[in-house]
Parts: C-alpha cells; sequence; structure tokens
C-alpha cells in the first residue's frame, strides 16, 4: 500500500532523512521509532505531503504521490491521507462539532452526509456528549479524542500521527493506544505513528522501522526486532527492559574476563536481562557489581548494578542483598555479538 | 523578643501585605476617583448641567465628544489596518529582515506622541496661525489647512504613535495559528482564500479587537497631538476641553469631563472585552508545534518590503530627523539651509527669536531637566517598589477579595486616561486634608499622581519577575526558617534584579515623556521638559521646542537601549 524507493531530504547540507526504503501492506499499523531528531518526523511529514522529497520516489497503491527527482508532491488533500498532530492543532474557534465537520465542508459533503460522519466519528471515540464545546473547554484527554474523529471522519486510507500521546499521562496514553487500535480495526486504513517510545511501537505495530540520524536501522515486525535486532542501537533500543550490551575487548567480556566463546572479538555482546542470572559465590563467568536499583515487575524482579561504569540488569526471582553488592552471573553464550560500530556479526 | 514578634510576624506574613497594599492602593488610585464624582454631585453644583444640558454644552462636550469618536474610531481602525498589515507580512511572510521589521514596528511606541506631532508640523505647517509654514510651504506648495491642523493630522499622528500596540498584539497571535492550525487546515484541502477567512482571520479576531480597543483608548485620552495640530485651529477633544476648563479655573465642569472621558474610554474597552469574553478563550493548546510555513509572496515581495520599510521609516527615523532638521533651521520653510546652534546654545540677542536664548542658556531648561530626570527616577522607583510588592502579594498570598481588589485596582489606571486621572488627583489633594496641607502644586502630588499611573505596567514587570521565581524556590528558603522579609531580601529581590531594573527604565522613559498628567500637575516654578517643550510650541518657538523634544528622545533611548541591554536577548521574537 505505501511504499518508499530511496526517500532522502535534505536540509542544506545536512541529510534528514537519507536514503529510506520500505513498503508496507494495505491495513498495516507502521510505526516509526526512533529518538528525537532521527528523522521520524520528517518522513511523516513527507508522507502527509506537508513537506516534499529531495530525492526518491513514493507510492500510495498504484498512486505515484511524491517523486523527488521530478519535483512531484501532490497535495495533501489529494492523497487521501489524515493527520494527527502531537498538538492536536484544534481549531480553537470551532466547537468540537465543528472541528470535526469543516474538512467535510471543504470536501463539499452534502449536509446530511456531514452530520451522518460527524455523529459516527464522535460515537466512535466517545465524545458525543462534548459536540458543543469548544477545545479549550475540555481535557487533554478529550482534546486527543477530537483530534482522532476529525482525522477520520472524512475515512482517510493513510491514517498519520505525530507521536500523539506524548502530552497525555501515563494512564490516559494506554487508554489511548486501544482507542487507537480500535479506530485503526474499525477503519481498515494503514496507518503510519510517529514514536519515541518503544512501548508503543511493540504494542501497536505490525511493522516497525527503527530510525536514527536519518536511516532506517531496522524494519520488521515488533517480535523480530526483539529476537533478531539488526545493529547494536537496535537492541539497546528496543524491550523492557531493553538487552545489556556488555564491551568486550579481544575477546574478554569488560575488557578483563577471557571468554573462549567471545573468540577474540571486539565490540559489544548482547545479553538479554534474563540470560543473567544472580550468584552467590565467585566462579568462571560470575562478576561483582554495585547494587544501583530493583523494580519489582509483574512478580518478578529487575536488579540493576554497575560495573565499570555500565549498567547491568538481570531479571530475579528474589530481592537483590541489602548489602549494596552484587554478583551477577553471565549466560553460556551471548545472544548477539556486534563490532565496535554497532554492526551485528553473530 | 520572639515572642513579642511571633504573632504579628506571622499576621504579616498571613495578609498583612496584602491589606498594606489594598491601602496603599485606596489611597492612590479609588480616593481620587471617588472624590471627582462625589465633588461633581453636591446638589449646589451646577456643573453636570452645564456640560451636558445647557447653552453651553455643545460647545463643552458635544463637539469635543464627537471629535474625540472620530480620533478615536480612526485611529483604531487605522491601527489595526497598518499593525495588522505589518504583523501579517513578519509572522506570516517570507518577507526579508522580518526581525529588523518586528523590532522598527515597535519602536514608535517610545517615541513621545508630542515629538510625532511636532514633526508633523516641521513638515504640513501653514502660515494660518502665525509662526511661519513648514517644509512643504517652504518649497512652495501651498498646504491646505485640512492638512496642516485638526482632525486629519492628529489622527494620522496618533495612528503612526499607536499602531505598534495592535501590532504587537496581532504579530503574537498570528504567531500562535501558524504552523499546526494551517498545517491542519491545509490536509483537507482546504485553498488559501479558505485558510485565512475559515481559519486564520477568526483566530486572530479576538487580538485585532484588543488591539483595536487599546487603541482607541490611547488616541480618545491622548493630549499632546490634539493640543499642538487642534487647538491652533479650536478643534476641541474631550482632553483639551478638560485642560481648558481647570486652567480658566471651572475645575467642576472639568471634572464631569474627566468622569465623561474615562465613561468613554471604558465603555469601549469593556466592548472590545465583552466580545472577547462572549467567545472563547482562544489559547492555543501546546506542544512542539511545526516550523511555521511562510507564504511565498512571489513577485509583490519587493513592492511590500518597500512598503513595510517606508512605514517603519516614517514613524521611526524620519520623525526624529525632521526634529533634528528644525531644532537647527532659523527659518521653518527651509529646514536644511543656514543651520545654527543658536537655540540650543546660543546667549539672548534681541535680534534672533525674539531675543529668547538657547535651550541651554534657559536657566527653566535646566531647572526642568533635573526635575524631570529626579522625578522621573523616584516615580520609577516608587512605582516599582510597590509593583513587586503587590506582585508578591498576589502570587504569595490569596487573600479572599481582598487580593482580588488589590488586583483590580492595580490594573485600573491602564483604563483611565492620564489627564482625567490628573484631573482627579487636583480634586482629592488640591484642598487641604484634616491636618494634611494641600498639594496642589507641589511636585509630590505630580510625583503621586505618576506613580499611580505607572503602577499597572509595574506591577505586570512585578509578576514577571516574581513568577520567574518558581513558588519552589521560596519555599525551599521558608524550609530553612526565614521569614518574609528575610526571603524578600535573599531569594526573591536578587533573582529579580535584572527584570525589576528593566522595568525601572522602562517606567523612567514612561514618566519623562508623559505630557497629559503632567500638563495639569506640574509646578509653574519648575516644569518638566514636556511642559517646556509643549509651552515653546504653543508660543510659536518651534525650534526650541524641537530641542527641548530631542532631549527628552535622547534621554528615553539611552534608557531603553539599557533596558533592553539587561533583558538580555529576551525581546519578544515573533519570527
Amino acid at each position: 500500500m505505501i511504499s518508499l524507493d530511496k526517500i532522502t531530504k535534505s536540509f542544506g547540507a545536512s541529510n534528514a532523512v537519507s536514503d529510506v526504503s520500505f513498503s508496507v501492506p494495505e491495513g498495516s499499523f507502521l510505526v516509526l521509532l526512533g529518538p528525537s531528531g532521527c528523522g521520524k518526523s520528517t518522513m511523516l511529514r513527507m508522507l502527509a505531503g506537508l513537506d516534499q522529497p529531495t530525492s526518491g520516489k513514493m507510492q500510495f497503491g498504484d498512486t505515484l504521490v511524491a517523486d523527488g527527482e521530478a519535483g512531484l508532491s501532490l497535495p495533501p488533500a489529494d492523497r487521501n491521507a489524515g493527520l494527527v498532530f502531537q498538538s492536536y492543532a484544534l481549531w480553537p474557534h470551532m466547537t468540537v462539532a465543528g472541528n470535526i465537520e469543516w474538512p467535510l465542508k471543504v470536501a463539499k459533503l452534502p449536509t446530511e452526509a456531514r452530520r451522518a460522519r460527524v455523529m459516527d466519528a464522535m460515537e466512535m471515540l466517545g465524545i458525543e456528549k462534548l459536540a458543543n464545546r469548544y477545545p479549550g473547554e475540555i481535557s487533554g484527554g478529550q482534546q486527543q479524542r477530537v483530534a482522532l474523529a476529525r482525522m477520520i471522519a472524512p475515512r482517510p486510507k493513510v491514517m498519520l500521527f505525530d507521536e500523539p500521546l506524548s502530552n497525555l499521562d501515563a494512564t490516559l496514553r494506554v487508554e489511548m493506544r486501544f482507542e487507537l487500535l480500535k479506530v485503526h480495526a474499525a477503519t481498515r486504513a494503514t496507518a503510519v505513528y510517529v514514536t519515541h517510545d518503544q512501548v508503543e511501537a511493540m504494542t501497536m505495530a505490525t511493522h516497525v522501522a527503527v530510525m536514527n540520524n536519518g536511516r532506517i536501522e531496522q524494519f520488521d515486525a515488533p517480535d523480530r526486532l526483539l529476537a533478531e535486532p539488526a545493529s547494536a542501537f537496535v537492541a539497546g533500543f528496543v524491550g523492557t527492559p531493553a538487552a545489556n550490551l556488555i564491551p568486550i575487548e579481544n575477546g574478554k567480556w569488560f575488557g578483563t574476563m577471557p571468554d573462549p566463546l567471545l573468540r577474540d572479538q571486539f565490540g559489544y555482546a548482547m545479553v538479554r536481562a534474563e540470560q543473567i542470572t544472580l550468584a552467590d559465590e565467585e566462579g568462571p563467568r560470575i562478576f561483582d557489581a554495585v547494587l544501583a536499583e530493583v523494580v519489582p515487575m509483574a512478580g518478578r524482579f529487575l536488579v540493576t548494578g554497575i560495573v565499570n561504569g555500565i549498567r547491568i540488569t538481570a531479571v530475579s526471582d528474589h530481592v537483590a542483598r541489602p548489602s549494596g553488592k552484587l554478583r551477577f552471573r553471565l549466560p553460556s553464550a551471548p545472544a548477539a555479538i556486534f563490532n565496535k560500530q554497532g554492526t551485528r556479526i553473530s | 523578643m520572639t515572642t513579642l514578634l511571633g504573632p504579628l510576624g506571622s499576621a504579616l506574613n498571613k495578609r498583612g501585605l496584602t491589606l498594606a497594599m489594598a491601602l496603599a492602593l485606596v489611597v492612590l488610585v479609588a480616593a481620587p476617583l471617588a472624590t471627582i464624582l462625589v465633588q461633581t454631585l453636591y446638589p449646589s453644583s451646577a456643573a453636570w448641567g452645564d456640560v451636558l444640558a445647557s447653552r453651553l454644552s455643545q460647545n463643552l462636550f458635544w463637539r469635543p465628544t464627537i471629535n474625540t469618536m472620530i480620533i478615536g474610531l480612526g485611529v483604531a481602525a487605522g491601527c489595526v489596518l497598518l499593525g495588522g498589515f505589518l504583523a501579517w507580512l513578519v509572522v506570516m511572510t517570507d518577507i526579508p529582515g522580518r526581525p529588523a521589521i518586528a523590532f522598527m514596528a515597535t519602536l514608535p511606541f517610545m517615541i513621545p506622541s508630542f515629538a510625532t506631532a511636532l514633526a508633523w508640523g516641521t513638515v504640513f505647517r501653514n502660515g494660518r496661525v502665525g509662526g511661519g509654514g513648514g517644509l512643504l510651504e517652504g518649497l512652495g506648495f501651498s498646504v491646505p489647512d485640512w492638512l496642516s491642523w485638526g482632525m486629519t493630522p492628529t489622527i494620522v499622528v496618533l495612528i503612526a504613535h499607536y499602531y505598534a500596540l495592535a501590532f504587537t498584539v496581532i504579530a503574537a497571535a498570528l504567531a500562535t495559528v501558524n504552523g499546526d492550525l494551517v498545517e491542519a487546515a491545509q490536509m483537507t484541502g482546504a485553498s488559501r482564500k479558505r485558510i485565512l477567512f475559515g481559519i486564520v482571520l477568526p483566530v486572530v479576531t479576538p487580538a485585532i479587537i484588543a488591539g483595536g480597543s487599546l487603541a482607541f483608548a490611547g488616541a480618545v485620552s491622548n493630549f499632546a497631538a490634539p493640543a499642538l495640530l487642534g487647538l491652533p485651529v479650536r478643534m476641541q477633544t474631550l482632553s483639551t476641553r478638560l485642560f481648558g476648563m481647570i486652567e480658566i479655573g471651572q475645575t467642576e465642569r472639568g471634572y464631569v469631563l474627566a468622569i465623561l472621558l474615562i465613561g468613554i474610554s471604558a465603555i469601549f474597552l469593556g466592548l472590545g472585552n465583552r466580545m472577547l469574553s462572549g467567545r472563547r478563550s482562544f489559547a492555543t493548546i501546546g506542544g512542539k508545534g511545526a516550523k511555521p510555513r511562510r507564504f511565498a509572496l512571489g513577485n509583490a515581495r519587493l513592492p511590500l518590503t518597500l512598503v513595510a520599510w517606508v512605514i517603519c521609516i516614517l514613524t521611526t527615523i524620519l520623525p526624529i530627523l525632521l526634529l533634528v532638521a528644525a531644532s537647527l533651521a532659523p527659518s521653518s520653510l527651509s529646514l536644511f539651509s543656514d543651520w545654527t546652534l543658536h537655540y540650543w546654545i546660543g546667549d539672548a540677542d534681541p535680534a534672533f527669536a525674539r531675543g529668547q536664548p538657547g535651550i541651554f542658556h534657559n536657566p527653566q531648561l535646566l531647572s526642568a531637566l533635573t526635575t524631570t530626570l529626579i522625578l522621573g527616577a523616584s516615580v520609577a522607583l516608587a512605582a516599582n517598589i510597590i509593583g513587586i510588592l503587590i506582585a508578591v502579594a498576589l502570587t504569595r498570598q490569596k487573600v479572599p477579595v481582598l487580593s482580588n481588589l488589590v488586583s483590580q485596582l492595580s490594573f485600573l489606571p491602564m483604563l483611565l486616561p492620564g489627564i482625567a486621572f490628573a484631573a482627579a488627583y487636583i480634586a482629592l489633594y488640591g484642598a487641604p486634608i484634616g491636618p494634611l496641607p494641600a498639594l496642589y502644586g507641589t511636585k509630590l502630588l505630580l510625583a503621586l499622581a505618576l506613580t499611580a499611573a505607572m503602577l499597572p505596567f509595574a506591577v505586570q514587570t512585578g509578576r514577571a519577575t516574581v513568577s520567574q521565581i518558581s513558588d519552589d524556590i521560596d519555599e525551599a528558603a521558608r524550609m530553612t526558617g526565614a521569614g518574609f522579609f528575610r526571603r524578600l531580601g535573599a531569594i526573591t529581590l536578587p533573582l529579580a534584579a535584572r527584570g525589576l531594573a528593566a522595568g525601572l527604565l522602562i517606567t523612567f522613559v514612561n514618566v519623562i515623556g508623559d505630557l497629559a498628567i503632567t500638563i495639569l500637575l506640574y509646578t509653574p516654578t519648575s516644569p518638566l521638559l514636556a511642559v517646556l517643550s509643549y509651552s515653546y510650541a504653543s508660543d510659536g518657538f518651534h525650534q526650541f521646542a524641537n530641542a527641548v523634544t530631542l532631549v527628552i528622545l535622547i534621554i528615553s533611548m539611552l534608557a531603553t537601549g539599557a533596558a533592553t541591554l539587561l533583558r538580555g536577548r529576551r525581546r519578544q521574537s515573533f519570527t
């Protein structure tokens, strides 16, 4: 449904987005995930038609919507796409119903059809009672629902979201995640969702593009990102908790503990928290750490200690000893090894 | 010791400051206003009847009122158009030099309106009322009366002075609508025109109304421009009429006019407010907001840039240059020849300027200069000390009713035309109150009135500085056991110092440029610079008037520049 071919966007000499290609089928939920400044918002704005790619082609279904070399870029309204802004961008002088209706008026829908669509959209998000209120009079969570309703009322084939949940508190965020998925399921439109929160990506996406420095580090299904991270960046960014990246030098953990399994490698070994156990005595692959914190989670404990300035997290059934000293036992094999540049080598 | 001070200290901590400030505001603001109302309502007083329903009322009230309304509406419309146009250019388009234009467009408000009025005279004056013509007549044009005197020049000069207000307000509103709100509309496929009329204008409307009603209120209460440009041809407004009544000793009629002027100004500010509150508050919701999109001007870019710069230069630099030239040229007909420093430093010479010495040989000027500087400094200091105390009281102590009263009273002078406020001061403090002597004709009265008039600004500055200091910081000091005044001195004031110093300088600039209050309350023995300039001008000594005005301008610019430096580069940016 959406396919990108070598999309690049430059601002002056620097590239905000470099050479991005991917495609997702109709009805999928694509999450663009990455830290701030990674180019994910620029990507979204190009998909919306608010920015034009410098080079590369972009297709929605069979329609070519943008071609950087040819200077072609369909205006936003001709792409059959809707966008939810991070700030919601509700028009403050229109009521809730007015906000939802205005795009339909612009699209010249007859009055009856408009009324029905506005009602449908408000019902889907449970905001019928707010129809005559103004944006300034309703809460942040309600504004978010209005923004969603306004986006779906014209029934776009592509729904775009720019960090829509980042202004909400934790409880509302969980609730709205569910609402978003409900809306996505009901409309069967293709969704592209920008976020820096890997939990949102893991819980909502069918496809995730992890972005860093304007490039895609990995394009995969959420579970594949966890199982087979393509780079040290991905390994350290996704997962709750994220995997441990332990520096290795010349086949030695932390540069000090030799291990034949590491085969003289340099770089980082990825060890998942559930692979590390707490030990009582000294022994092979066991090292000391200073206790940093213990986080209870789902009946177990995330125990974090600090070794040589590096945080190491393990999952344990027991609370660590209160002495402040810890002993971690490494597994017999790391889950993956990355070289110094972060590229996966095994 | 502690047991003695304990209860007192804690009472002071709780509401003492608010109480003290409420008392100060009653003395400074509420009492004078109540007095003019009471004095004119004595059964023995015929003032209301005289003004509103007598043979005199046509000249006393109705004609000046009509003139005042025409000026107010004309200036409001002009300011919205001019300020709105510049705001649109700066915020929404790709016009080059946006920050410079934005900066220039806020400057006219710093130039006293009598300076602009005098500059108008240097160009457009004709010989009808004596004193010689201006530059245009010198070039051989015959300038019609309507362009030299009266309504048209008054409106133009006031627009040139007040459009900065409308610009600031409208630009701030446009900056909030630009970005996400416009992009959200673009996503729907709406045309540019539809976005302008459907989204941008409705969101900015409250700002347009606010800018317009501020300009209206400013214009109807302005004294300098109608006095300099209208009085020579007997065009009266409420403020010049009010001045005339007090000057000839018909104070009660003057008070009635003052009340009516306050009423008119309040009605329009109230109407504006009502239109605003009838609509919803358009506070746009936070978020990171997209980069503003700029409307490409295309072929119109160059002409519009020119127009913008011409407006900015005509209202800021040009008047100043004209005043400089006019203070050096012996003949007002040719501003750029035979320049002499006589009007600045010349000795009295019967053959020259009817024997008037240059302003620096005029003993009155030197005394006016020192009086103005001392008065400006003490009023700025007093107003800002009260301002910060009120701000502290309002933010740190919440006393029911009293806090509200303090907040309302401290803002009230903003709505009061300066000349009417001055009249109210004469009414209350002009006669002895019990053992207290009459203050009329003393510098103390002038200082009190100016302090009260500057309060709204001082409180605003105070609130801005105090609010920068979070409650947490104050509470952290409280945890150590420091008392209220200890915290004020050790925590609040040091943190607020820079902002306060900038506030002081701006208040100072406002005081030395004021004519509306000082013209009624100055002491004849030691006038102020603005008054001196006005009396030179009304006596036909234009070169001297221009020179004195330049002295005021130079002091103002130095102070404004210092304030800008102190504030750092925190100036409002819309671009």
